[in-house]
C-alpha cells in the first residue's frame, strides 16, 4: 500500500514539475507592451545589440590592441546605430548560432557578412543587399593543385566555416564527405592556419577574407564562384527596425559613404 | 598592447580581460551543481525507492548530454527564457544553468558515495543518545560526509572551470574568447596564444586539485575518516 502512494504520489509531482516546466517560460516572457516596437525597446535600453562572427577580416575584427571592434560591417552597424540614437554593442557568437541567436532575441540583428539565401530568409528577414563578393578556393602559394569546376575537389581535402553557403555548396558535390575528406571549421583563423600547415589542401571562402590573410600567410586563389549578395538580418516580426536598417545603407549610397567604406576596407 | 605582442604582454592580456568571466562563469555553476547534487544525493539515500528514481534519471539525462549542447539549447534554444533579464545577459545565465545543471548531475554521485562512506554507526550512535533523524544527518553525518567530498568535489571544479570556455561560442567574453581574439589579430602568435591559454587553465586547476584532492585525501587517512 506504502510503496502504491509512493508511486501516485511520485507521478502526481512529475506532472506538477512538468507543468511548472510548461507555464514557466510563459510568464517569464512579459507581456508586450501595445504600441511598443523593437525599435522603442532599443532607444529605451540605450544600445543596439549586433550579431557576427570574428573574425572574418576585412568585414568583422575584434583589434585587441585597441580594444575596439573594426571592419566594414562594423562601421555600417555604427551608422545604424547612430541613426537611432543609440551607442552600439556588438557580440561574438559562432555563426552557425547567429540565427538562433536573433530569433531568440539575444541578439537584435545580424551582421556577419551573410549572404542572402532562400533557407536564411525562411527564418529571418533581410535588408537590402550591400556588397556582392567572389567566394574563391584559395591554396597554399606553393601548390600545383588546379581546378576547373567545384566538383574536381573530391579528390581532396577541402575545408569550409560552419553555416556558410560554402559549406553548402561542398557537400552537395559528390565524393566529399564531411570529417573525411571535407573539413568544417566554426572559425576561419583556424581554418587558415591548418591550411598553411598542409592539414587542408584547399579552403573555400570569401575574396576578401583572402585579400587579409594572404599577408599572414603565402595563398593564392585558384578558382571563383560568384556568390549571392550579402545583407543584414533581423526578425520579420520588426519591419520598423528593418525600415531604419534600409535606409541607412540606401542613403549612404545616395550620399557615396558606402563608396568612401568600400575604399576603406576592400582596397 | 603593442604591435607585435611577446608572451608576457599575451599572459596579462587573457588574464585581465578573460579571467573573470571565466572564474565567476565557474564558481557560479558549481554552487548550482553544488544545491541540486546534494538535493539528489538525499533523494537517493534517504527517498523511497521511486524517488531514488526520479534522481538517478536526472543524472542519466544530464551526464548523457555534451555540455555545448546544453550551452546552445539554454542560451538560444528555448525561446522566453530569461526573458526578464538584459538581452545580452540570457545567454550568461544560459551558461550557468547549463553549467550548472550538469555538474549537479555529477556531483550527486560525489555526495552520495560521501554520505554512504560516513560509518552507519554514527546515525545509529546518533539515534541512541536521543537525536532525532534530521538532526542526526544535520550535525553527526553531513559535517563528516562534507569532508569526504572535498577531495572529488576539487575534481568536478577542475571538470568546471574547463568546461565553461565554451561559453565562447554564445558571445562571452572569457580567456578562451580572448585567446581566439588575439590569434584573429595576429594569426602568426595563434599557437603561442592557445599554449598560452593552456597554461593558464593548467594553472587554475592542478594546485586545486593538488591541495584540496590529493592533500586532503591523506589528511582524512590521518583522521581515520573515509572507506567507513
Amino acid at each position: 500500500m506504502k510503496r502504491e502512494m509512493a508511486v501516485i504520489g511520485f507521478v502526481a509531482c512529475l506532472a506538477v514539475g512538468l507543468g511548472i516546466g510548461w507555464l514557466i517560460p510563459g510568464l517569464l516572457t512579459p507581456a508586450s507592451t501595445p504600441g511598443q516596437t523593437l525599435v522603442d525597446e532599443i532607444q529605451a535600453r540605450g544600445e543596439l545589440i549586433v550579431g557576427t562572427d570574428a573574425p572574418w577580416p576585412p568585414f568583422e575584427l575584434f583589434n585587441v590592441t585597441t580594444s575596439t571592434w573594426e571592419g566594414f560591417d562594423i562601421d555600417l552597424s555604427q551608422m545604424i546605430a547612430d541613426e537611432l540614437g543609440v551607442t552600439l554593442t556588438m557580440t561574438n557568437i559562432l555563426f552557425d548560432e547567429l540565427i538562433g541567436a536573433c530569433k531568440a532575441g539575444t541578439i537584435d540583428m545580424i551582421a556577419a557578412a551573410m549572404m542572402v539565401r532562400h533557407s536564411r530568409a525562411q527564418e529571418l528577414a533581410h535588408s537590402v543587399t550591400y556588397i556582392r563578393v567572389n567566394e574563391v578556393i584559395v591554396v597554399k602559394g606553393n601548390s600545383t593543385l588546379s581546378i576547373t569546376s567545384l566538383n574536381e575537389l573530391n579528390t581532396t581535402v577541402v575545408g569550409c566555416q560552419a553555416g556558410t553557403t560554402q559549406y553548402d555548396a561542398l557537400v552537395a558535390i559528390p565524393g566529399l564527405t564531411e570529417g573525411v575528406n571535407l573539413k568544417v571549421y566554426p572559425k576561419a583563423d583556424i581554418m587558415m592556419a591548418e591550411l598553411d600547415n598542409g592539414v587542408i589542401d584547399a579552403a573555400f571562402v570569401d575574396e576578401p577574407v583572402v585579400t587579409v590573410w594572404s599577408k599572414t600567410y603565402s595563398q593564392k586563389i585558384i578558382f571563383i564562384v560568384p556568390a549571392e549578395p550579402m545583407a543584414m538580418w533581423s526578425r520579420w516580426e520588426e519591419p520598423e527596425l528593418m525600415m531604419v536598417i534600409n535606409k541607412v545603407i540606401l542613403e549612404s549610397y545616395r550620399d557615396g559613404v558606402m563608396d568612401d567604406l568600400y575604399t576603406k576596407w576592400f582596397s | 598592447m603593442s604591435n607585435t605582442p611577446n608572451i608576457q604582454t599575451i599572459f596579462f592580456y587573457i588574464l585581465s580581460e578573460g579571467l573573470f568571466a571565466t572564474l565567476a562563469l565557474t564558481a557560479l555553476g558549481l554552487l548550482i551543481g553544488f544545491a541540486i547534487g546534494l538535493l539528489l544525493a538525499l533523494m537517493r539515500v534517504y527517498g523511497p525507492t521511486e524517488i531514488g528514481w526520479f534522481a538517478s534519471g536526472y543524472e542519466k539525462i544530464f551526464r548523457g548530454i555534451p555540455v555545448l549542447v546544453l550551452i546552445f539549447i539554454f542560451s538560444f534554444g528555448i525561446p522566453g527564457l530569461f526573458s526578464y533579464l538584459e538581452p545580452l545577459e540570457r545567454p550568461i545565465a544560459g551558461v550557468i544553468l547549463a553549467l550548472g545543471l550538469r555538474s549537479g548531475a555529477y556531483q550527486s554521485q560525489i555526495f552520495r558515495g560521501a554520505i554512504l562512506s560516513v560509518n552507519p554507526g554514527q546515525m545509529e550512535a546518533a539515534r541512541a543518545i536521543g537525536m532525532n533523524g534530521f538532526q542526526s544527518f544535520r550535525h553527526i553525518v553531513f559535517p563528516q560526509a562534507l569532508r569526504l567530498a572535498v577531495p572529488s568535489w576539487s575534481n568536478e571544479y577542475a571538470v568546471v572551470i574547463k568546461d565553461s570556455s565554451f561559453a565562447y561560442g554564445v558571445g562571452i567574453v572569457e580567456m578562451t574568447r580572448v585567446a581566439f581574439d588575439i590569434a584573429a589579430n595576429f594569426p602568426v602568435l595563434m599557437p603561442l596564444s592557445m599554449a598560452i591559454v593552456a597554461i593558464l587553465y593548467l594553472i587554475f586547476t592542478y594546485p586545486v586539485t593538488k591541495l584540496f584532492g590529493e592533500r586532503q585525501t591523506k589528511k582524512l587517512k590521518d583522521f581515520g575518516m573515509g572507506g567507513g
